[in-house]
C-alpha cells in the first residue's frame, strides 16, 4: 500500500538527518556506548599488562624453596645440585636464570600445602617407587606424569610434587624438571662418547625447520581470520545504539504514530532509519579501529616483532565492496529486531541471540582447510568471513569472490525488503498496544508464556545431570528430573496460570478401540523406532557401535531388580512425562500452532530434553507420534500406556538376556512394525474425538 | 447534498483475528460523511471502535471492508495523498524528546512536504498563534506537559492540512488544558477545516460537536445534530440519549 509513486529526496533526507540529529543530542549513550570504550580499551590494555609484568619478574626474582625427602635423598640431592648448576650457567641469556634454596624440613607435604616451600623432591629407591605406584594405581592416577615406560626398575627414581593452583609452585617443577631433563641427555651423551661413540650424540636426527611465508603473509592470515568478526561484532554493537531507538525506542516513546500519519512514505521512514544504523555501525567501526591504530602507534599495545601488513589500495577496494553487503545485512537484521521489539527491554532480549546468528558464520574463516573454492562461498555472511582471509594473504580467486559478494549481497537486498515489507504492516503500530492478557494473565497468557517455561525446565534439567548426574544415580536422577522438573514445573504452570488441571492434563477418557489401538500400535512403533533411529545412525551422524553399548550399559548396569527398573524407567516416565509434554506443553501450544506445528514442536521438545544425540531422532519421533494420538483422542491416558509398554519393550527382553546388541530385526520386521502402526493410527483415527479448544485457523483475509 | 463531503466513509470495516477468539469486528460496516467547517464527534465508550476507525483514516491500518476517502483521496490507493490532507492528533500522538519546539515543528512541516521555501515563515506563524516563543529553543523533553501540549496541537496542523483528527484529545488533561484544547478546536472548525473529534466524555460531545455519531461495539448506532438526537429519543442530555441508543441494542438494563 505503501509504495511511493515520487519519491522525495527531501523528505529521505530530512528524516536521516533529524534521525543523527537526535541521536547526536543524546549524550549519556554517546558516552556510554562510545567514548567509554575508547577510554576504557587502552586502560584495560595496560592494566593487563604491567601485571602480567610484575607477575613474570616476580616468578624469575623469587628463590624456590624445596625440600629433598625421601630414601634416597643423598642421591636426589646430588641429582638436583647438578641440574641447578646447568641452571644457573646456562648459555641461553634470553631468560634469567631462577634460584632454589633448599629447606631442612620434616613434615614437607604439610608445607607445600600451606605454601611454605614450592616444590617437594622425593627421591625413592625402585622399591619404595613401586609400592607408592601400587598404592596410586588404585587411586586417581591421572594427575601423575612419568616417564616410567613399565620396564622394571633398577635406579631409584626421583618424583616432583608441586600444587597446580600456584603459578610459583608449578615453575619451580617446570624448571627444575626440565634441567633434570637437560641432565639426564648429558649423561647419556657421556655415557655414549666413554663408550666409544663416534659421533656426537646430538647430531642424530638433527630437525631445522624453515618458514617460507613473508612476515606479511603471515600477518595478512592472522588478521584476516580476525577481520570480520572483528568488524562485526563492532557493527553490531554499534548499528544497535541506533537501532534500539529507530522503531522501538519511539514505540516505547509514542512518537512512531506520530511519525506515521504524517505525508511521509513508509518506505522512506524505513530507508532513513536503515542508512542511520549504517551510519553509526560504519562510525562505530572506524572509531574503534582509528582507535586501536594510535594505541599501536603510541605503544601501549604491542603488536609480535615481525608484523607488517601489505595491503595494496586494490585490497582496500575489494575489502570495502565485500563489507558494503554485510553491512547492509546486518543494519537490515538490527531493524528488523527493533520492528518486532515492543520496547527496549525486549530488543535487548532478542539482541543476543541475533549476535549468535552473525557471528558463528562469520567465524568460518577460523575452521582449518576452509577454503573459498567451495560450498561455502554461497553461504551469507560465512562467504564473506573466508574471502576476506584469502584477499589478506593475497589470493584472488575472482569467480569465488564474486559468488561470496552475490550471496551476502542478495541476502542483504532480501532482509532490506523485508524490513520495509514488515515495517510497512499494521502489526507495526497495533503491536505496541498492550494486550488484556498481558495485564490479567491468567490462561489466555499460558500459551504466549509455555516455551519458555520449557525452555528454563530444560536448563535445570541440564545443568542437574552435568553437575549431580554421578552423584544421583541413575534412580534419583529419574526422581529428580520426573517428580521435581517434569511434574513439579507443571503443578507450577497449572498454579500460576490458574489453569483447569483436567484440561492442562488432557484427563478424558477415550473410547474403548483406542486401547487395542495402543497394544497394537506400541511393539509395531518401537521397531519402526529401531529401523529409523538405524537409517539415521547409518546416513546422518554415525554413532560409534560402543557408545550404543556403552548407552546400553549404563541403563542396565545399575544392578536394579527387575520390578525398580520397571517402576523407574516404565511406569514413572510413561506418567509424568506424559503429563508434562503431551499434557502441559501440548496443552499451550494448542493456541499457538497448528495441529502438525503442535506434532513436530512437542516431538523436537522431547527429543530435546534427552540431552544425548543419538537419542534424539528415535525420541523425537516417539514425541511426534505421541502427540498425534493425544490430538485424535483428546485424552493422555493411551499415551501413557503406549509410552509405558515402549520402554518396557525396550527393556524387558534386553534384561531378561532375550536379545543382545547383535540381534538385528530381519526386513519384513520392519515391515510388519510399518503396517502395525498404520493400522493402529487408522483405527485411532476411525473413532477420533479431537482435542478441545484449538487455535483457529487463520483466514487468508487477515494474512 | 450541495456541498462535497471532505471525509466520507462507506460501510467501513475492521476485523482483528484473535487466535483464542477468533474474527473481532472492531469496526462493523460503518458510514459517515463530514464535511467543512463542521466537527464532527464519534462519542463512545472504550474499546467502540473510535480509535480504529481513525487510523484507518490516518491510514496506519487496513481496513478490511468498505471505503473511506479524505478530501477525494482513497485510503487504500492513495495512503500518502491522504495523510499530507491530514492532522492526526491524539493522547499517543507524543514528540521527540530531543528536539526543540522549533525543530519538532520544521521537521514535521518538512516531511509533510510544505512548500520548502515556506517552512520557516509558517513555523514562525504557529510559533505565535500559539505563544510558544518563550521556549521555542528549548528541547521538549525539559517542557510541561501543557507547552508540550501546545507544541503538539501546532505540530498537528503545521502543514495546514485541511482535515484534522482529534482522537480522545483531552484525556489525562486538566481542565483548564482540556479547555484550552476545545478552544483550538473551535477556531480550527471556524477557519474551515474539517474536523474529526473522538471522546467518551459526554459534556465535551454536547457542548463542541456539531453532529455527533454514537458508536457501539463498532456500530454506528444513531448520527445526527444533538436536537436531532433528542427527537429521535426524546431524551435532553447526551448522556441519557447514550444510554437510550445502547439499551435499544443491548437490551433493558
Amino acid at each position: 500500500m505503501s509504495r511511493t509513486k515520487s519519491r522525495d529526496h527531501g523528505v529521505l533526507a530530512t528524516l536521516f538527518l533529524y534521525e543523527m540529529k537526535r541521536l547526536l543530542r543524546d549524550t549519556r549513550m554517546i558516552l556510554i556506548a562510545v567514548v567509554a570504550p575508547l577510554v576504557l580499551f587502552p586502560f584495560i590494555i595496560f592494566v593487563m599488562r604491567s601485571v602480567e609484568r610484575s607477575e613474570e619478574r616476580r616468578l624469575t626474582e623469587t628463590v624456590y624453596q624445596y625440600a629433598v625427602v625421601g630414601d634416597e635423598a643423598q642421591w636426589g640431592r646430588d641429582i638436583v645440585s647438578a641440574a641447578l648448576a646447568l641452571e644457573v650457567n646456562d648459555p641461553d641469556t634470553s631468560r634469567a636464570p631462577v634460584h632454589f634454596e633448599e629447606q631442612q624440613v620434616s613434615d614437607s607435604d604439610a608445607l607445600l600445602n600451606s605454601a611454605e616451600i614450592h616444590l617437594v623432591v622425593e627421591a625413592l629407591s625402585p622399591e619404595s617407587y613401586q609400592m607408592i605406584r601400587a598404592a596410586e594405581a588404585n587411586a586417581d592416577a591421572d594427575t601423575t606424569r612419568t616417564d616410567d615406560d613399565g620396564a622394571a626398575l633398577e635406579l631409584p627414581t626421583l618424583r616432583l610434587r608441586y600444587r597446580g593452583q600456584s603459578d610459583f609452585s608449578q615453575n619451580a617443577s617446570d624448571r627444575l624438571g626440565s634441567r633434570i631433563v637437560d641432565l639426564r641427555s648429558q649423561l647419556r651423551d657421556s655415557v655414549y662418547t666413554a663408550r666409544g661413540f663416534s659421533v656426537a650424540p646430538a647430531q642424530i636426527a638433527m630437525v631445522e625447520t624453515e618458514n617460507t611465508a613473508s612476515a606479511e603473509k603471515e600477518a595478512g592470515a592472522l588478521l584476516g581470520l580476525a577481520l570480520t568478526p572483528f568488524l562485526l561484532l563492532l557493527m553490531l554493537t554499534g548499528g544497535s545504539i541506533m537501532a534500539v531507538d529507530a522503531i522501538s525506542g519511539e514505540k516505547e516513546r509514542g512518537s512512531l504514530e506520530t511519525l506515521l500519519t504524517t505525508a511521509a512514505a513508509r518506505s522512506d521512514i524505513v530507508t532513513a532509519k536503515l542508512l542511520g544504523i549504517v551510519a553509526v555501525g560504519i562510525a562505530v567501526a572506524v572509531v574503534n579501529i582509528l582507535n586501536l591504530l594510535v594505541y599501536v602507534v603510541l605503544g601501549v599495545v604491542d603488536l609480535p616483532e615481525t608484523f607488517a601488513v601489505a595491503l595494496s589500495a586494490l585490497d582496500l577496494v575489494l575489502l570495502l565492496l565485500l563489507f558494503l553487503p554485510l553491512t547492509v545485512l546486518i543494519s537490515s537484521a538490527l531493524l528488523l529486531l527493533s520492528g518486532y521489539a515492543k520496547s527496549y527491554k525486549e530488543y535487548q532480549i532478542y539482541f543476543f541471540p541475533l549476535f549468535l546468528v552473525f557471528l558463528v558464520p562469520s567465524l568460518a574463516g577460523m575452521l582449518p582447510g576452509m577454503d573459498l573454492r567451495s560450498a561455502i562461498a554461497f553461504a551469507p555472511i560465512a562467504g564473506i568471513g573466508v574471502a576476506v582471509r584469502e584477499i589478506m594473504v593475497g589470493e584472488y580467486d575472482w569467480l569465488f569472490l564474486l559468488i561470496a559478494f552475490s550471496s551476502t549481497g542478495a541476502a542483504a537486498s532480501w532482509a532490506a525488503r523485508l524490513t520495509e515489507r514488515t515495517l510497512s504492516t499494521e502489526r507495526l503500530i497495533s503491536q505496541s498496544d498492550l494486550d488484556e492478557a498481558d495485564l490479567v494473565g491468567g490462561p489466555a497468557l499460558f500459551p504466549r508464556h509455555v516455551l519458555r517455561w520449557f525452555a528454563v525446565m530444560w536448563v535445570v534439567y541440564l545443568m542437574i545431570s552435568l553437575w549431580f548426574g554421578e552423584d544421583l544415580g541413575i534412580r534419583g536422577q529419574i526422581v529428580v528430573n520426573l517428580v521435581f522438573i517434569f511434574f513439579g514445573g507443571s503443578l507450577l504452570m497449572i498454579r500460576r496460570y490458574g489453569l483447569d488441571p483436567r484440561a492442562a492434563f488432557a484427563l478424558r477418557p477415550v473410547h474403548p478401540l483406542v486401547w487395542l489401538a495402543v497394544v497394537i500400535g506400541a511393539p509395531a512403533g518401537y521397531i519402526v523406532g529401531i529401523g529409523l533411529a538405524g537409517l539415521v545412525n547409518t546416513y546422518v551422524f554415525p554413532v560409534p557401535q560402543n557408545v550404543l553399548e556403552a548407552f546400553g550399559d549404563t541403563l542396565l548396569g545399575d544392578e536394579m531388580p527387575l520390578w525398580q527398573l520397571l517402576l523407574f524407567l516404565t511406569i514413572i516416565p510413561g506418567i509424568l512425562e506424559e503429563l508434562a509434554f503431551r499434557g502441559v506443553l501440548l496443552h499451550g501450544l494448542r493456541k499457538v500452532f497448528g495441529p502438525v506445528g503442535i506434532c513436530l514442536v512437542v516431538g523436537a521438545i522431547f527429543g530435546i530434553f534427552h540431552v544425548s544425540l543419538f537419542r534424539l531422532v528415535p525420541t523425537a519421533y516417539l514425541g511426534v507420534i505421541f502427540a498425534a494420538v493425544v490430538l485424535l483422542t483428546g485424552s493422555i491416558f493411551p499415551v501413557m500406556l503406549w509410552h509405558f509398554a515402549n520402554n518396557a519393550i525396550g527393556l524387558v527382553p534386553a534384561y531378561m538376556g532375550w536379545v543382545t546388541e547383535e540381534t538385528a530385526v530381519p526386513w519384513w520386521g520392519y515391515a510388519l512394525g510399518l503396517v502395525g502402526m498404520i493400522i493402529a493410527l487408522g483405527m485411532i483415527w476411525s473413532v477420533r474425538s479431537p482435542y478441545p479448544d484449538m487455535r483457529k485457523k487463520r483466514p487468508k483475509a487477515f494474512e | 447534498m450541495t456541498e462535497a463531503a471532505s471525509v466520507r466513509v462507506q460501510a467501513l470495516q475492521k476485523s482483528f483475528w484473535d487466535e483464542s477468539r477468533g474474527e473481532i469486528r472492531a469496526v462493523d460496516r460503518i458510514d459517515f460523511d463530514c464535511r467543512a467547517g463542521e466537527v464532527f464527534g464519534l462519542l463512545g465508550a472504550n474499546g467502540a471502535g473510535k480509535t480504529t476507525t481513525l487510523r484507518i483514516l490516518a491510514t496506519i491500518l487496513n481496513p478490511t471492508g468498505g471505503t473511506a476517502s479524505l478530501n477525494g483521496h482513497d485510503v487504500r490507493s492513495e495512503p500518502e495523498a491522504v495523510r499530507r490532507s491530514l492532522g492526526f492528533f491524539s493522547a499517543s500522538t507524543a514528540l521527540y524528546p530531543r528536539l526543540t519546539g522549533r525543530e519538532t515543528l520544521e521537521f514535521f512541516a518538512r516531511i509533510n512536504r510544505y512548500p520548502a521555501d515556506q517552512v520557516s515563515r509558517r513555523v514562525e506563524e504557529l510559533i505565535e498563534r500559539f505563544g510558544i516563543a518563550e521556549y521555542a529553543d528549548a528541547r521538549v523533553e525539559k517542557l510541561s506537559s501543557g507547552m508540550k501540549q501546545k507544541i503538539s496541537i501546532a505540530r498537528t496542523i503545521v502543514h495546514d492540512p485541511p482535515v484534522l483528527i482529534f482522537d480522545e484529545p483531552t484525556v489525562g488533561l486538566d481542565v483548564m488544558a482540556a479547555l484550552e484544547m476545545q478552544s483550538v478546536i473551535r477556531e480550527l472548525r471556524d477557519e474551515g477545516k474539517t474536523i474529526i473529534f473522538s471522546t467518551h466524555i459526554m459534556s465535551e460531545a454536547e457542548k463542541l460537536c456539531d453532529r455527533i455519531a454514537i458508536i457501539h461495539q463498532g456500530r454506528i448506532l444513531a448520527l445526527g445534530t444533538l436536537e436531532q438526537h433528542r427527537q429521535a429519543t426524546g431524551q435532553h442530555y447526551l448522556e441519557d440519549i447514550f444510554v437510550h441508543e445502547v439499551m435499544a441494542v443491548e437490551g433493558s438494563p
